[in-house]
C-alpha cells in the first residue's frame, strides 16, 4: 500500500486515515541466500512481505485469509498497545482462536504510537517460515523530524532452510535432551543478501532497523559512518552516538546517519549473527550479511573489513526525549526465575519458576471476559498459562533471575526500567536483554486493561514454554471491550469454546479438570517400579548364590 | 579404590593361578609317588622336581612379558579406537568377560575332578612320548616341557580373560589385583598340595566362586546397559556426556530407576564403581539391565542344578541314562584313580614310568 504524507500543520486527528490491507497468506517458494529453494509463507503470493506504513492516529484494517491449507495462522503487531482493542493483538490462545485454513479474520485497530514495529505470525513458532514484516508508524510530531531528509527501513533476520514444523519436532524431542536450538543457515538484510541502498551525498537518513529473526541477535555497523540512536522500540531518545549496535530478535532501533560529502566510494554495512547461543557452529557457516550504501553506481562495492572484536553500544546511556521519571516504589513485585529442565518425555523445556507455558483451551482474553467477578482470580486462567493478575496504573516490579547460561531477549509490553544488572535503569524499551545469571529487575507502569504475554522472544524458547501471561485489569476489560462477532464465529466454526476457564469449564471457573498440561515431571529417585526391580534382582542373586553353595558343598571333602 | 584395584582382574588371576597350582601339585605329587619313594634315587627325584619348577617359572615369566605387552598395546591403541562407540565396545567386552567367567567359574568347585583330569593328561602325555619314540631327550625334558607348556597356556588364557574382564578399567587398576591374585592363588594352591581338598578349603573356594559369579552377573547386566546407552547416545548425537547424571543423560523410555547421584561412572565413581564392579549397580537402570541380571541368575542356577543332577543320577534331566554312564555310577570323584584320605591322587590307572 502506498503511504500518504501529511504535512505537520494539519491536526492528525482530522486527517487520520484508514489503511486497509488484504492479506492472503499462502505458500510460495523463496531462495533469499541463493543456496536453497524453500517453501516459504508469503502474502498475496509474494515474499518478502510488504512493509506496513501508517501514520500515528491511523486506523489499520487487516483482512487476513488463511490460504496455507495445512497450518493455522494469526497475525500479531509487535509493540502496539492495542488500547481498547486487546482482541486485535493476535497471539492465538491468548486473545483469539487460531485462524484455521480457509478461515478469515479481521484486525481492526487504531495506532496511537509512533515508531518502528513489526508484524508476524503468532501461532506455534510459525513466523520464521517467512510470515514477518516491518510495521512503520510515521509521526508528524516527531521531535527528530528536522534532523533527517528521508527514511530507509532495514530488516535483519536469520534464515533457516528447513521448515519450522520439522525443526520444532527435532528441537522438542527426546533426541535433544540439552535443548540445543537449531542453528540458522545464514543472515539476511531486507530478506535478501547484498542489498544496495542508494544514498545521496551530504544527506541525513533515518535508518529504521528491525530484527525480525527467530533466534540470532545481530551486531550491526556501518563502515565509515557513525550512527546516532534516536529511537528504540517505539520510544524517542536523545540522539546518542554509536558505532556498533547489538540488536536482539524483535528489537528495533532507529538511527540517523549523515552521508559523506563525496560520492567516490561506496561503503558496506553489515549484520553479524551472535554465535554465542549457537550450540555448535557448523563448519562453513557464514554469520555475516552485508549491504552497501551506494553513493554512485560507478563505484565498486568493497567487502567489509573484519572486526577484531565486537564492542557494542551500551544502551545504558540512552535518555528518553520525554525525560520520563524513574518509577518509585513498586505496588506489586514478583519473581520470575528462568530455568531449563527435562520432562518425562525426555525433551527439554523452558520454565518461569516451575511452570512451562501450555496454551489454554479457551483464549485467556475470552476467559477474562466470561468470568464475571472471578476474573481477578488467577486460578481460572489455568496453572500452565503462568498467569499474573495486575491492576490498573500500578508500578509492577518483576525480578527476573536468569538461571540459564544463555542470553534471552524478553518481550514485555511496556516501557520498562531495568533497575539492576548491566543495563541499569533509565532507558525504556520493551526488549530488555537478560544477561546470564544476573538479577534484572524490571519496573513497569501498567496502563490500559489488556492481556499480554511476557516471554522470551527467541522463537525456540517460546515453543518450549518460556512465557507468562499478564492479565491487566480484567474487570475493566469486561466493561470496556468486547470480542468482535467475526472472531467468535471463527472460533465456533472450528468447534472451539469461547467462554469458560482455561479448561473450558463455564459452570465452575475454579474447576480446572481437563486443562491442557505439559508432560509430567521426571520421577525423582526410586519409583515403585524401581524398588520392585531392585528387590527381584537381589532375590534372584541370593537364589543363585545358594545354588552355587549347594553345588560346591556336594563336592567337598571327597 | 576402584582406580587401583580392579575386582574382576583379581578373581580371574586368582582362579588361573590356582589351576596352575593344581597342575603343579599334581605333577609334584605324581613325581613323589613314582620317583620319590625310598627305593628310588633321590638325585633323580630332585632333578625332576627342579625341572618341573624350571619349566613352570619359565612359562610364568614369558607369560608376564607377553601379557604385559598385549594389555599395554591393547590399551594404548584401543582407547583411541573406541571413541564415539565407547559404550558399544565396553558392552561387548563386559559380555565376553561375563561369559568367560561363567564358564570357567564352576570348575574350581570340583578340585578332585580337576586333579584327576590333569593326572590323566600328564600320564597320557608321558605315554605318548614314550610310544612315539621321540627319543631320550624329549622324555628327559618331559618334566620341563609339561609344566612350561601348561603354565604358558594357562597364563595366556589368564591374560586374555583379564583383558576381556577389565578393558573398561583404567590401566592403574591392574598391578595390585594381578599381584594379589597371584599370591592368593599360589597360597591356596600350596595349601591344597599340602593338605588336600579339605572342607575348609572347599568353603573358601565356594565363597570365592560366589563372589566371582556376582561379578559375572554384574558384568552381564552392564553389557546390556552399555548397549542401551550406546543406542541412546547415537539418537542424541553426542550430547549425553554433557548432561552428567541428571535428566537428559539417560533414555527415559527404558528407565526402571534413576537417581541423580551415585553414578559408578561420573567423576570417577568412587565407592559406587566398586558397587558396580561387584554387583553391577547402576544409578540409571534400564529394563534391559535389570531383566538381563535376573535372567543371568536364573540361567546360572539352572546350570548348576543341572550339573548336580547329572552328578547324582548319571544323566541329564529329561534324558535317558546311557548304558556306560550307569555303570560308572557317581561321577563325583576321581573315577580313574584311588584317593587317599586327604584326597590326593595316589595312583592312576595308567601308571607311566619316567625314564631317565
Amino acid at each position: 500500500m502506498r503511504s500518504l504524507i501529511f504535512f505537520a500543520w494539519f491536526p492528525l486527528s482530522i486527517l487520520a486515515a484508514t489503511k486497509t490491507y488484504d492479506f492472503n497468506v499462502g505458500w510460495t517458494t523463496a531462495n533469499p541466500d541463493g543456496l536453497f529453494d524453500r517453501r516459504t509463507m508469503g502474502i498475496n503470493g509474494k515474499w518478502p512481505l510488504p512493509t506496513i506504513e501508517v501514520d500515528k492516529g491511523d486506523r489499520v484494517v487487516v483482512n487476513l485469509y488463511n490460504g496455507l491449507g495445512d497450518q493455522n495462522t494469526s497475525l500479531h503487531f509487535h509493540g502496539l498497545f492495542q488500547n481498547g482493542t486487546n482482541a486485535m493483538d493476535g497471539p492465538a490462545g491468548v486473545t483469539q482462536c487460531p485462524v484455521a485454513p480457509g478461515q478469515s479474520i479481521v484486525y481492526d485497530f487504531v495506532v496511537d504510537q509512533p515508531g518502528t514495529y513489526w508484524y508476524h505470525a503468532h501461532v506455534k513458532g510459525q513466523y520464521p517460515d517467512g510470515l514477518r514484516g516491518a510495521f512503520i508508524v510515521h509521526d508528524a510530531a516527531d521531535p527528530h523530524k528536522d534532523l533527517y531528509d528521508s527514511e530507509i527501513v532495514l530488516t535483519f533476520s536469520d534464515w533457516y532452510h528447513e521448515q519450522m514444523s520439522v525443526l520444532i519436532s527435532e528441537f522438542v524431542s527426546i533426541a535433544n535432551p540439552t535443548g540445543a536450538e537449531p542453528v540458522p543457515q545464514c543472515a539476511l538484510i531486507n530478506d535478501s543478501r547484498d542489498v544496495k541502498i542508494n544514498v545521496e551525498a551530504g544527506k541525513t537518513y533515518l535508518f529504521r532497523m528491525v530484527n525480525i529473526g527467530a533466534f540470532a541477535a545481530q551486531y550491526i555497523w556501518f563502515e565509515g559512518h557513525t550512527m546516532r540512536v534516536v529511537e528504540v522500540d517505539g520510544v524517542y531518545t536523545k540522539p546518542t552516538e554509536a558505532s556498533l549496535i547489538y540488536l536482539t530478535a524483535a528489537q528495533r532501533v532507529s538511527v540517523l546517519i549523515t552521508m559523506r560529502n563525496d560520492t567516490s566510494a561506496n561503503f558496506p554495512f553489515s549484520g553479524s549473527m551472535d554465535e554465542d547461543l549457537f550450540d555448535a557452529v557448523p563448519p562453513g557457516l557464514n554469520p555475516n550479511v552485508t549491504g552497501w550504501l551506494v553513493y554512485s553506481d560507478k563505484n565498486e562495492n568493497p567487502q567489509p573489513a573484519e572486526l577484531a572484536e565486537f564492542d557494542p553500544f551500551d544502551d545504558f546511556v540512552l535518555e528518553p526525549v520525554d525525560e520520563q521519571e524513574l518509577l518509585q516504589a513498586p505496588d506489586y513485585s514478583f519473581n520470575l526465575d528462568v530455568v531449563m529442565d527435562n520432562l518425562a518425555d525426555g525433551a527439554n523445556y523452558a520454565f518461569f519458576n516451575d511452570i512451562t507455558y501450555v496454551k489454554p483451551k479457551v483464549p485467556t482474553l475470552y476467559t477474562a471476559l466470561s468470568a464475571g467477578d472471578m476474573a481477578t482470580n488467577p486460578i481460572i486462567y489455568g496453572h500452565n498459562t503462568n498467569p499474573f493478575v495486575l491492576k490498573h496504573n500500578e508500578v509492577v516490579e518483576i525480578v527476573l533471575n536468569n538461571l540459564d547460561p544463555g542470553k534471552h531477549p524478553f518481550h514485555l509490553l511496556y516501557r520498562s526500567e531495568e533497575e539492576a544488572g548491566i543495563y541499569n535503569a533509565s532507558i525504556a524499551h520493551d526488549m530488555p536483554r537478560i544477561p546470564m545469571r544476573r538479577d534484572v529487575v524490571l519496573a513497569l507502569l501498567t496502563g490500559s486493561e489488556r492481556i499480554w504475554l511476557f516471554h522470551c522472544h527467541l522463537e525456540w524458547h517460546m515453543v518450549s514454554g518460556l512465557t507468562a501471561t499478564m492479565i491487566e485489569a480484567p474487570l475493566e476489560l469486561q466493561k470496556t471491550q468486547k470480542i468482535p462477532e467475526g472472531h467468535l464465529d471463527q472460533c465456533k466454526a472450528q468447534g472451539l469454546p469461547t467462554e469458560g476457564n482455561a479448561a473450558g469449564n463455564t459452570v465452575n471457573f475454579l474447576d480446572l479438570a481437563g486443562e491442557n498440561k505439559p508432560p509430567p515431571r521426571l520421577p525423582a529417585g526410586f519409583t515403585t517400579r524401581g524398588i520392585v526391580a531392585l528387590v527381584f534382582s537381589v532375590i534372584s542373586a541370593l537364589v543363585g548364590l545358594a545354588v552355587i553353595g549347594w553345588y560346591g558343598a556336594a563336592g567337598a571333602g571327597k | 579404590m576402584p582406580r587401583v584395584f580392579a575386582v574382576p582382574v583379581f578373581f580371574v588371576v586368582f582362579r588361573e593361578t590356582l589351576e596352575t597350582g593344581i597342575v603343579l601339585s599334581v605333577l609334584l605329587s605324581f613325581l613323589k609317588q613314582t620317583v620319590g619313594g625310598e627305593e628310588n634315587d633321590p638325585k633323580v627325584y630332585k632333578r625332576l622336581v627342579r625341572q618341573v619348577w624350571f619349566g613352570a617359572l619359565a612359562g610364568f615369566f614369558i607369560c608376564l612379558v607377553l601379557g604385559g605387552a598385549f594389555i599395554g598395546t591393547f590399551y594404548s591403541l584401543g582407547k583411541d579406537l573406541w571413541g564415539g562407540s565407547e559404550d558399544l565396545w565396553e558392552g561387548i567386552f563386559c559380555l565376553i568377560a561375563s561369559i568367560i567367567i561363567t564358564i570357567m567359574g564352576a570348575a574350581i568347585l570340583r578340585l578332585s575332578k580337576m586333579q584327576a583330569k590333569w593326572s590323566v593328561k600328564i600320564a597320557a602325555a608321558l605315554e605318548a612320548e614314550k610310544s612315539k619314540g621321540l627319543g631320550a631327550k624329549a622324555r628327559k625334558y618331559a618334566m620341563v616341557l609339561l609344566p612350561f607348556i601348561t603354565v604358558l597356556r594357562e597364563g595366556l588364557e589368564a591374560v586374555v580373560f583379564v583383558g576381556g574382564v577389565s578393558l573398561s578399567e583404567p590401566p592403574s587398576a591392574f598391578p595390585i589385583p594381578v599381584i594379589t591374585g597371584l599370591l592368593a592363588g599360589a597360597a591356596v594352591g600350596w595349601l591344597i598340595y599340602k593338605g588336600g581338598n579339605t572342607i575348609k578349603i572347599q568353603w573358601f573356594l565356594i565363597a570365592s566362586t560366589m563372589v566371582l559369579y556376582l561379578v559375572a552377573a554384574g558384568l552381564f547386566s552392564r553389557a546390556v546397559w552399555g548397549f542401551e546407552t550406546w543406542k541412546y547416545g547415537r539418537l542424541v548425537g553426542g550430547d549425553v556426556a554433557e548432561t552428567g547424571t541428571g535428566p537428559g543423560s539417560y533414555d527415559i523410555r527404558s528407565s526402571v530407576w534413576h537417581v541423580n547421584c551415585c553414578s559408578p561412572v561420573f567423576n570417577g565413581g568412587g565407592g559406587w564403581s566398586v558397587f558396580n564392579a561387584l554387583l553391577g549397580w547402576q544409578n540409571s537402570a534400564t529394563y534391559g539391565s535389570v531383566i538381563s541380571y535376573n535372567c543371568y541368575w536364573i540361567a546360572v542356577s539352572l546350570g548348576f542344578l543341572t550339573m548336580l543332577f547329572h552328578e547324582k543320577r548319571g544323566h541329564y534331566p529329561f534324558m535317558k541314562p546311557s548304558a556306560a554312564s550307569s555303570l560308572e555310577g557317581s561321577d563325583n570323584g576321581a573315577d580313574k584313580g584311588i584317593e587317599s584320605e586327604k584326597g590326593n591322587i595316589l595312583s592312576v590307572t595308567q601308571p607311566a614310568r619316567v625314564e631317565v
